[in-house]
C-alpha cells in the first residue's frame, strides 16, 4: 500500500565515471534545449551550433583567438575554485584581475623600454600576483581578524577596481594613460620586452604559463602538507582548531593565494594580448566567468583548464553569430542554460533513483494482502 | 504489570522497509503495540531502532510495507498526521523553543490555538498535567533556563497536552541521573496505566527489565523477536540484541601508578557566555590509571576539557602535562607533548567529516613522517598507515575516497581513538567516548581504553555513563557546577551515591 514506484535516496559515493558523465549530459541537455528555442525562433540550431564550431575551432585563427579567451578564465578559474574549496566566498576574481592589471602595466611602465626581458617578464606577471593579492588582502584581513562578510566585501571591492581603472585612463594623467593618444583616452604601451611572445597566429606564450601555474596550485592543494592543513580547515574549522591547525592563518593564506591567481590572470592579459592597461579590452567581466568556470569544474583544479577553454570558445562564437542573422545574446543563453543544468546534474551525481527492489515488492504486496 | 492483549493492538507495523544510502535500516520489520502497554524497543545503535520510530511518528515514510493504527490501515506523511492520529515522538534531540516558556512550547503547532494563546490558561494546563503525572515544570520558565531532564519533561507534557496515546520516547534515560530515571520511569507506569501505550528505546537491558511490559528486539534492521518482559533474562536480551554472547570488559585490580602525568591545579575556565564555568578544580592523573569525573552534562565538563587541551583560554590555575606547564601552549603544542583528546562530538570536533578515513587518521601526525617529508605529502602513507590501522582497530565500511562521515557510530569511535592511540600519548581525555555506541563497538572502545592505562597512560574520563565510569576508573570524582564535589575509590561508589552527588547534595561520608 504504500509501496512507491521510484525511490530518491543520497548516494554514499559517486564514480568519477559518474562526476564526468553526469557535467557532459549537462552540456547536451543545455544544447536541446537551447536548440529547441533556436528552432522557435526560426532558426536551424543545427547551422547555428556548426556556425560556433566553426568559429572557435574551425581554423587556426580561431583556435588561437579560443585559447587566448581561455587564457584568463583559467586563472580566474582556479581563483575561484582554491578560495571556493575552503569555504572562502572570494567573488573579487573582477577587481583583483583588474588591480593585477594594473600592477603589471605599473612595473612594466615602470621598469621602460631598454630593460632586457629575462628581468622585466618575471617582474610583471609577479606584479600581476602581487596586485590581485594586495586586493584581496582588503577583504581577507577584516575577514579573518574581525568577521566581517568576505561575499560582500569582496563583491563591492570589484566595483571600486573597475572605477578605479576607468580613472586611471578616462579620468586622469596617469603614468598608465598614454600621452600620444589623440582621439581617445586609452593605455599607455607597455615596453616591447614586457610582452609575451606569439608562436602560434596571435597566440602567446601565456597558456602555458597559465597551465603550469595551475599544475602547481593543484600541487600545492593535494599534495603538500599546507594544502592538507587547508583541506582539513575548509571542511570542518572545528575540527582543524582541535587537530591544533592555525585556522585564521591558513585561511589568509588561501584567500591571498585566490587573489594572487585572479592578479596573474590580469598581469598576463597585460603582457600577453592587450599590452597595455586598457579599459575596454580588460573589463570584460573575467573575473566573473571564472566563477562560473570554477562552478562547471565542479572545484577540481585540473578540471578547470578544459573548462575554460569551453567558455572561451563559447564567448569566442558571438560575433560569428551574427555574421548569420542571429543575435550574439543567444551565447549568453547558452552559457546560462550550461549552468543551469550543471547546478541541477549535482543533485544526480549526490542521490539516485532506483525501483523498489523486486524482493520488496513481493513483500510488500504479500503485507497488504496477508 | 500487563500483559499484551491481541485484541486492542494499538499499533500494527507489517513488514516494513526503509533505506538510507542503498542500506536497510529497517528490513522487513514487524512491530505490534498493544494498548496499556509499556512496550521496550530493545537494539543495539543502527539496528533500526530510531528509524522504527520515526516511520511511527510520520518523520519517514516507509519505502514498503503496511502500518494499521487501531486496526485501520494509515498513511502518515508528516509528524503532524502522526499527531493529529494520537502518536508522539520524544526525540534524543530536543524540538523546543528555547527562548520560548514552558506554556509558550506547549501552544506550538497545537490543532486548537487561534491567533492569541491564553497564557494563564496554558500555564494552569501545564501545572496540572505536571502534578498529574509527576513532571513537575515551572509553566513561565524559558526553556534555556531549564535542566535537560526539565526539558524533556516539556516534551512529554506537549504530548500529554496533546493527549497522545501513544508515547515513543528515543533513549529517555541517557540524558537523566539514576534517580530522574526512576521518576520518569513511575511517569510512564502511570501513562500505561491509563490505557496509553508507551514506546521505550533503549540499549539498557536493567531499565528495560525494570519498566517494560513486552520487548521487541532489533538486529541489523530485522526484528529478532518479541517477548514478555517477565519471561526474558538479561543474558538471552542481550544474544538476541547482539547474535552472541558478550561480557563488557571491566578493569581488573588497580596496578602501581606511575608519577603525575596531568596535573591540574585550581582551574578556572569561563563558558561561551563569559559565566565561570569551571571554578577552580584540581585534579592529578597519574601514568598508569584511569580517573573517572561524573557529573550531570552541563556543569562544567566540556570548559574543563576544553581548558586542558588548549581551546579555551583559562582565567587562573594551571596544567601542567607530564611535569611540564602548558597553561599557556597551544593545542598543537600539547598535542606534541603527548596530550590525546576524544572529544564528545564525534563529527563536529574529532573528525573532519568529508575527507576520508585515511585522512583522518593522518589529522594529527599528518606534519611528520611517515606522512610527510619535508614539507610534501607521502601518499603511500596514507594509504599503508591508513590500510595497517583499519585492519587492526577493525574500523569497517571504509572504501577508498569515502568520506568518514558515511560510516556508522562505532566505526567513527574506533578510527577517532585509533588516531588518538598511534599518537603514544601520556595523557588521554576521553569524554563520554561510547555514548550512543552499541554493545560491539563499546567493548572495542573500553579494550582500547583499557590497554592504554596498562600501558601507562594517564586517562581522564569525563563521561554522564555512570555504567561506563564504573567499570573503567580507579578513582571517581563528581563534577557539580564546576567544582569537585567529591571523590572515592570506585570499590565505594555506588550508583545512589554518585547519583546524590550528580544532583548536587554535598557528600554526607568521609572520601
Amino acid at each position: 500500500m504504500t509501496t512507491r514506484r521510484f525511490i530518491v535516496e543520497p548516494r554514499g559515493l559517486a564514480s568519477n565515471r559518474l562526476k564526468l558523465l553526469v557535467p557532459l549530459g549537462s552540456i547536451f541537455a543545455a544544447l536541446v534545449v537551447s536548440g529547441i528555442f533556436l528552432l522557435l525562433t526560426g532558426e536551424n540550431p543545427f547551422a547555428v551550433y556548426g556556425q560556433m564550431v566553426d568559429a572557435s575551432f574551425g581554423s587556426s585563427r580561431s583556435v588561437a583567438e579560443t585559447l587566448i579567451s581561455a587564457t584568463p578564465l583559467i586563472l580566474t578559474g582556479v581563483a575561484a575554485a582554491i578560495a571556493f574549496k575552503m569555504q572562502v566566498w572570494n567573488i573579487g576574481g573582477e577587481g583583483q584581475f583588474l588591480m593585477g592589471a594594473v600592477f603589471a602595466a605599473g612595473v612594466a611602465i615602470w621598469l621602460g623600454d631598454g630593460t632586457p626581458a629575462a628581468i622585466i617578464l618575471p617582474a610583471v606577471i609577479l606584479a600581476g600576483g602581487v596586485g590581485g593579492a594586495f586586493w584581496a588582502s582588503v577583504s581577507a584581513v577584516p575577514r579573518v581578524y574581525l568577521g566581517t562578510n568576505e561575499i560582500i566585501t569582496t563583491l563591492m571591492l570589484n566595483f571600486i577596481a573597475i572605477n578605479f581603472v576607468n580613472f586611471l585612463i578616462f579620468g586622469s594623467n596617469s603614468p598608465w594613460r598614454d600621452p600620444e593618444a589623440s582621439a581617445f583616452p586609452s593605455g599607455r604601451p607597455i615596453p616591447e620586452s614586457a610582452r609575451l611572445a606569439e608562436f602560434f597566429q596571435r597566440l602567446d606564450v601565456g597558456i602555458f604559463i597559465a597551465i603550469l601555474l595551475t599544475i602547481v596550485a593543484w600541487y600545492l592543494m593535494s599534495k603538500t602538507r599546507w594544502g592538507f592543513a587547508v583541506r582539513i580547515v575548509g571542511d570542518s574549522t572545528t575540527t582543524a582548531r582541535y587537530a591544533g591547525i592555525g585556522v585564521s592563518r591558513k585561511i589568509l593564506g588561501v584567500f591571498l593565494l585566490s587573489g594572487a591567481y585572479a592578479g596573474f590572470a590580469g598581469g598576463l592579459f597585460v603582457s600577453g594580448p592587450v599590452g597595455a592597461l586598457d579599459p575596454r579590452s580588460l573589463i570584460l567581466g573575467l573575473g566573473f566567468t571564472g566563477i562560473i568556470v570554477a562552478a562547471l569544474a565542479r572545484l577540481n583544479l585540473i578540471a578547470v583548464i578544459p573548462v575554460a577553454i569551453l567558455l572561451g570558445a563559447l564567448n569566442n562564437s558571438g560575433p560569428a553569430l551574427q555574421s548569420i542573422g542571429v543575435p550574439t545574446a543567444t551565447v549568453t543563453m547558452l552559457q546560462g542554460a550550461i549552468l543551469l543544468f550543471a547546478v541541477a546534474g549535482e543533485f544526480f551525481i549526490a542521490n539516485r533513483i532506483r525501483r523498489p527492489d523486486k524482493v520488496d515488492d513481493l513483500a510488500a504486496d504479500a503485507g497488504v494482502t496477508a | 504489570m500487563a500483559t499484551s492483549n491481541n485484541g486492542s493492538l494499538a499499533v500494527e507495523l507489517r513488514n516494513v522497509d526503509k533505506a538510507f544510502y542503498g542500506v536497510k535500516a529497517n528490513d522487513n520489520v514487524t512491530f505490534e503495540l498493544a494498548r496499556g502497554e509499556v512496550h521496550a524497543l530493545l537494539g543495539e545503535n543502527g539496528a533500526g531502532k530510531s528509524t522504527l520510530c520515526s516511520i511511527l511518528a510520520g518523520l519517514y515514510r516507509p519505502d514498503a510495507g503496511e502500518m494499521r493504527f487501531e486496526g485501520e490501515p494509515v498513511t502518515f506523511k508528516s509528524p503532524k498526521d502522526a499527531l493529529a492520529a494520537g502518536v508522539g515522538m520524544v526525540y534524543q534531540h530536543f524540538r523546543l523553543v528555547s527562548n520560548l516558556t514552558v506554556a509558550e512550547n506547549l501552544a506550538l503547532g497545537h490543532p486548537d490555538m487561534g491567533i492569541r494563546i491564553d497564557q494563564k490558561k496554558l500555564s494552569r494546563a501545564a501545572t496540572e498535567l505536571g502534578d498529574k503525572y509527576g513532571l513537575p515544570v515551572d509553566p513561565t520558565a524559558r526553556i534555556w533556563q531549564l535542566s535537560v531532564g526539565e526539558q524533556q519533561r516539556v516534551e512529554i507534557l506537549k504530548l500529554l497536552y496533546r493527549n497522545a496515546k501513544i508515547l515513543i520516547l528515543d533513549e529517555p534515560t541517557a540524558v537523566l541521573t539514576p534517580q530522574e530515571g526512576q521518576a520518569l520511569f513511575k511517569t510512564m507506569r502511570q501513562m500505561a496505566g491509563e490505557g496509553r501505550s508507551v514506546i521505550f528505546v533503549s540499549h539498557k537491558l536493567d531499565e528495560v527489565k525494570q519498566v517494560s511490559d513486552r520487548v521487541t528486539v532489533l538486529r541489523n534492521g530485522k526484528t529478532v523477536g518479541g517477548v514478555a518482559t517477565e519471561d526474558a533474562e538479561p543474558k538471552d536480551l542481550a544474544r538476541m540484541m547482539v547474535g552472541r554472547d558478550l561480557e563488557l570488559p571491566t578493569r581488573d585490580a588497580s596496578g602501581e601508578p606511575g608519577r603525575v602525568v596531568l596535573g591540574i591545579h585550581d582551574l578556572h575556565v569561563k563558558s561561551d557566555r563569559g559565566l565561570p564555568a569551571v571554578q577552580g578544580i584540581s585534579i592529578d592523573v597519574h601514568g598508569g590509571e584511569v580517573v573517572g569525573i561524573a557529573g550531570v552534562s552541563g556543569n562544567g565538563q566540556r570548559e574543563l576539557a576544553q581548558g586542558i587541551v588548549g581551546l579555551r583560554p583559562t582565567d587562573k590555575g594551571t596544567v601542567e602535562i607530564d611535569g611540564e606547564d602548558v597553561t599557556s601552549a597551544s593545542v598543537l603544542d600539547r598535542i606534541q607533548k603527548g596530550c590525546a583528546y576524544v572529544p564528545q562530538s564525534r563529527l563536529g570536533m574529532g573528525l573532519a567529516p568529508g575527507l576520508t578515513t585515511e585522512e583522518n587518521l593522518a589529522l594529527k601526525a599528518f606534519r611528520r613522517p611517515p606522512y610527510s617529508r619535508g614539507r610534501a605529502l607521502v601518499a603511500s602513507a596514507f594509504k599503508d598507515e591508513g590500510a595497517r590501522q583499519i585492519e587492526q582497530y577493525d574500523i569497517r565500511g571504509v572504501r577508498p575516497g569515502l568520506p568518514i562521515r558515511l560510516l556508522s557510530g562505532g566505526n567513527l569511535q574506533k578510527a577517532l581513538l585509533a588516531r588518538e592511540v598511534e599518537l603514544e600519548p601520556k595523557v588521554m581525555l576521553l569524554r563520554s567516548p561510547t555514548r550512543g555506541l552499541d554493545v560491539g563497538a563499546t567493548e572495542v572502545v573500553r579494550n582500547l581504553v583499557l590497554s592504554e592505562r596498562d600501558r601507562g597512560t594517564g586517562v581522564l574520563l569525563i563521561s554522564e555513563d555512570l555504567d561506563e565510569l564504573m567499570a573503567l576508573s580507579d578513582r571517581l570524582l563528581v563534577i557539580y557546577e564546576g567544582e569537585i564535589v567529591g571523590e572515592m575509590p570506585t570499590e565505594e561508589a555506588s550508583a545512589e551515591r554518585l547519583g546524590l552527588l550528580m544532583a548536587g547534595q554535598r557528600d554526607g561520608s568521609e572520601t
